[in-house]
């Protein structure tokens, strides 16, 4: 028998549930391990020699191969044979189409990936092979199939625990896992921890861990000291002002990855003053950034320039805005605003930058004579408000960010009238129009160049304060290894193991 | 014997019947006050990538686009069959969450507030002695610093100093360490229930585990009970029948012993109102020490408006507090003798 081998995590909270179609805390940190997609993205070698993902790469994984029509609107995927799941079941076809009936019926996260990569169908063309049919080719599809969502469960294993009121058994897959993943749930005992084991019948390389613990440790100065001592192998989420110290400590390793999130600060065109674009671009000017990124980021963020940032394809550096208070007082002037305005800058604590983003945006902006009164609002109000279609913030702070780092899928989250993630009713008939465009084009060439113009008009229109990119910094034991930044920004674990 | 049990009995149905509208009003006002407060739970639950249709959806599942008084109608229907609802967070039933984590809590409250009383009250007792007096100066310098460390610093001192720099605490992360298999579940609490299987391992863990957060539980609540004991016993000593007493050559002792007699009555309402404040005060200790227990959840289902939890939460909170509160005074009216 082989020797089992104990990661232990030190989380701020035990995941609340597990169904990839529900998103709750936790869920997608869990549930990135248990479900993994018909297609990956590749890797290539990073500047660093370290492996990196290649967004520009995407290769088979529980697919073996597929086929496509010259349309570009009928993908065949081969189903690699013998995947199976810990309860021993093979991945089939079935498998597939169970999923996505799963998702459509919950008209949850799961759907909107589906809508998002265009999916209209999905059927069993043989035990092994299934056909999935598009409204439009898009370049998001493939992309979009490397995800955890809609997650491929094992429908065999499903289907014991379905009952007449609900039928794709999602009460059980809740709390439950049945994937054909790297790990499957062993226990879960709510608040306290959850422990995964290896799925023995993982069709891939075999995990170096084969018994995942995760203990809730809500406290991230407790999390420190775990680390710190070894009595953990990795903690989750700890503070930027820790990050420097814990580098300097021979007992930890810190891997730092810039990411392509950004922290941005909205606008919102339908409130005044927002609606003229000469504020929002003296906003734009009269923002510290240099600050920003010594006291909020701590040096330690990467200036972002454009709504889309490296390693996303096509990235350019759009947002040219540099700090020049004078410049900002000009346009504001030009607005009908010589005196200055008065603005309120709304924040929740979803992430921690933003309070001090807040406090350095107010202490800059005051200097071109916008005075801005900080107002921070519980998270749930700020979710439900920047909703698209509701959008009752008028200047916001927001992460920009995505699980799939294709250009046209991040420009129609944030910045399409109807994305999902556009927190600021960022509606501009031109934006969106190139963004559908960029969304089907199949030349590579054309495709390029929408993308370009679609991030100089966003940049133009100012709707969006482009700051710093707060990156990824994840924290282990000193012995660890094999960590590799993936786009949905969560840490993997079947990638990791321990020199000792 | 009967006119005892009669009275007890008629004690009881009273505060009871007087418990309840207040409990009613609890609930009311807890109900109304999240929704009021701007929370909006379906954001979050629906996702990052929820759109207006499914935002919709999920509110009219959660019953959250009816008018608030036909929610608040509902949620007493469900409380009188004795559910309190589910989660939004993973789907557990609030009363399942409720009955696992709150013995966790009381371990916690009970031992401290039982090691501050009996640190407290000797202490309190012996500085009214001597009003002012080198005893009475230090025990008011320790009451003062128990009263002005924050418990969320002193939780994180005490892991700096007793878990990293000197090793003796084991690490905080959870009630048992990982190596130790946990007692089976008979009430929840893990050292009654490796007491009722003879588990010494576990509950050796357990304790090891307890003592930093109960050590700074305790210095939170000894502090004002010295403070009260010294007060309480002062007074007594000042009034009227103590001097009697004294002047009729009774001993230091028996003096003493008759102001700890009727010190008694104030002590025992003091202690009820310590148990109930420190259970609301757990969250802090329990976040730091990753306890998992009553306070850390509600605090999290506050932060992320998780309604039911939240109710649920302040409901066990009130219901403790009453349950606290008449059996202190129902002891009360059993040891006062002009009752």
């Amino acid at each position: 028998m082989a020797q089992e081998k104990t990661l232990v995590m030190a989380m701020s909270a035990t995941p609340k549930g597990f169904d990839p179609d529900i998103w709750v805390p936790g869920q997608i940190e869990a549930a990135v391990n248990l479900y993994e997609g018909l297609t990956k993205y590749g890797t290539r070698s990073g500047a660093n020699g370290k492996v990196e993902v290649d967004p520009s790469k995407i290769e088979p994984h529980l697919a073996e191969s597929w086929t496509v029509s010259p349309d570009g609107k009928t993908y065949v995927f081969k189903l690699k044979r013998g995947v199976r799941s810990p309860f021993g079941n093979e991945l089939t076809a079935q498998d597939i189409v169970w999923t996505y009936e799963k998702s459509a019926l919950q008209k949850r996260t799961g759907q909107f990936m589906r809508t998002a990569a265009r999916i209209e169908k999905v059927e069993a063309v043989s035990k092994y092979e299934v056909r999935y049919t598009l409204s439009d080719a898009n370049r998001i599809f493939l992309g979009a199939l490397t995800l955890h969502l809609p997650a491929i469960f094992d429908a065999s294993e499903a289907k014991k625990h379905a009952t007449p009121d609900d039928p794709y058994a999602t009460k059980w897959l809740a709390l439950n896992t049945a994937g054909y993943g790297p790990y499957h749930l062993q226990a879960l005992q709510a608040g306290q921890q959850a422990v995964f084991v290896v799925n023995p019948n993982y069709a891939f390389k075999k995990p170096y861990y084969t018994k995942m613990i995760w203990r809730e440790v809500p406290s991230p100065a407790t999390r420190v000291a775990l680390v710190r001592t070894g009595q953990v192998q990795y903690a989750e989420q700890i503070p930027f002002q820790q990050l420097t110290a814990l580098r300097a400590d021979n007992t930890v390793k810190v891997e730092s990855v810039p990411g392509f999130g950004g922290a941005t600060v909205r606008m919102n065109p339908r409130f005044p003053p927002f609606d003229k674009v000469k504020v929002r671009q003296a906003v734009a000017y009269a923002t510290d950034y240099a600050a920003i990124g010594e006291a909020v980021f701590l040096g330690q963020g990467t200036r972002s320039r454009s709504m889309l940032n490296s390693p996303i394809a096509g990235a350019v550096n759009a947002y040219k805005y540099e700090t020049d208070y004078n410049k900002a007082k000009q346009l504001l002037a030009e607005a009908g605003y010589p005196n200055g305005v008065d603005v309120t800058l709304e924040y929740s604590t979803n992430w921690w930058w933003e309070e001090p983003l807040v406090l350095q945006m107010q202490a800059s902006l005051a200097k071109a004579g916008i005075r801005v009164t900080p107002k921070r609002i519980p998270s749930t109000e700020m979710l439900a408000r920047r909703t698209i279609n509701v959008w009752t913030v008028p200047f916001l702070t927001h992460l920009t960010s995505s699980f799939v780092p294709d250009p046209s899928y991040n420009m129609f989250l944030t910045a399409h009238c109807r994305g999902s993630s556009n927190v600021n009713a960022n509606c501009d008939a031109a934006m969106d129009k190139l963004i559908d465009a960029s969304v089907v084009e199949r030349d590579q060439k054309r495709w390029l160049a929408l993308i370009e113009q679609a991030q100089n008009l966003q940049a133009d229109s100012a709707t969006f304060i482009e700051t710093f990119l707060p990156g990824t910094h994840e924290v282990f034991a000193a012995c660890m290894k094999g960590y590799v930044w993936k786009p949905h920004n969560r840490l993997v674990w079947k990638d990791l193991s321990c020199n000792s | 014997m009967g006119g005892q049990t009669a009275r007890i009995a008629r004690f009881i149905g009273v505060r009871l019947a007087v418990s309840a509208p207040v409990i009613l009003g609890i609930v009311f006002l807890t109900f109304m006050l999240i929704r009021m407060g701007g929370q909006d739970p379906v954001a979050m639950l629906a996702g990052p990538m929820a759109d207006e249709a499914m935002l919709n959806a999920l509110r009219a599942q959660l019953q959250l686009d009816q008018p608030l008084l036909a929610q608040f109608a509902n949620y007493m229907v469900r409380i009188a069959h004795g559910d309190l609802g589910v989660s939004w967070q993973g789907g557990i039933p609030v009363l399942n969450e409720i009955r696992h984590l709150f013995p966790a809590t009381l371990e916690l409250v009970l031992l401290s507030v039982a090691l501050a009383a009996l640190i407290g009250i000797p202490i309190g007792m012996r500085a009214a002695t001597k009003p002012n007096g080198w005893f009475d100066q230090i025990s008011r310098f320790v009451s003062l610093a128990g009263f002005s460390m924050p418990t969320y610093w002193m939780g994180l001192m005490a892991i700096l100093v007793f878990f990293y720099i000197l090793r003796w605490a084991p690490a905080p992360m959870g009630r048992l360490s990982m190596e130790v298999a946990a007692p089976a579940v008979v009430t929840g609490s893990i050292l009654v229930d490796a007491l009722l299987e003879a588990n010494w391992r576990a509950m050796g863990s357990a304790l090891a585990h307890l003592a930093l957060p109960v050590a700074c539980f305790t210095m939170l609540a000894a502090a004002p009970m010295i403070k009260q004991t010294r007060a309480i016993v002062i007074e007594i000593m000042g009034s009227d029948y103590v001097r009697y007493a004294r002047a009729n050559g009774f001993s230091a002792a028996t003096v003493r012993r008759m102001a700890l007699r009727n010190a008694a009555t104030p002590l025992l309402t003091f202690l009820g109102s310590e148990l109930t404040s420190l259970l609301a005060a757990a969250a802090l200790i329990e976040y730091i020490f990753s306890l998992s227990g009553l306070g850390q959840w509600g605090l999290n289902a506050i932060l992320l408006g998780d309604f039911a939890v939240v109710q649920g939460y302040v409901l066990t909170l009130a219901l403790f507090s009453m349950a606290i509160f008449m059996v202190i005074d129902l002891i009360v009216m059993l040891i006062e003798p002009r009752n």
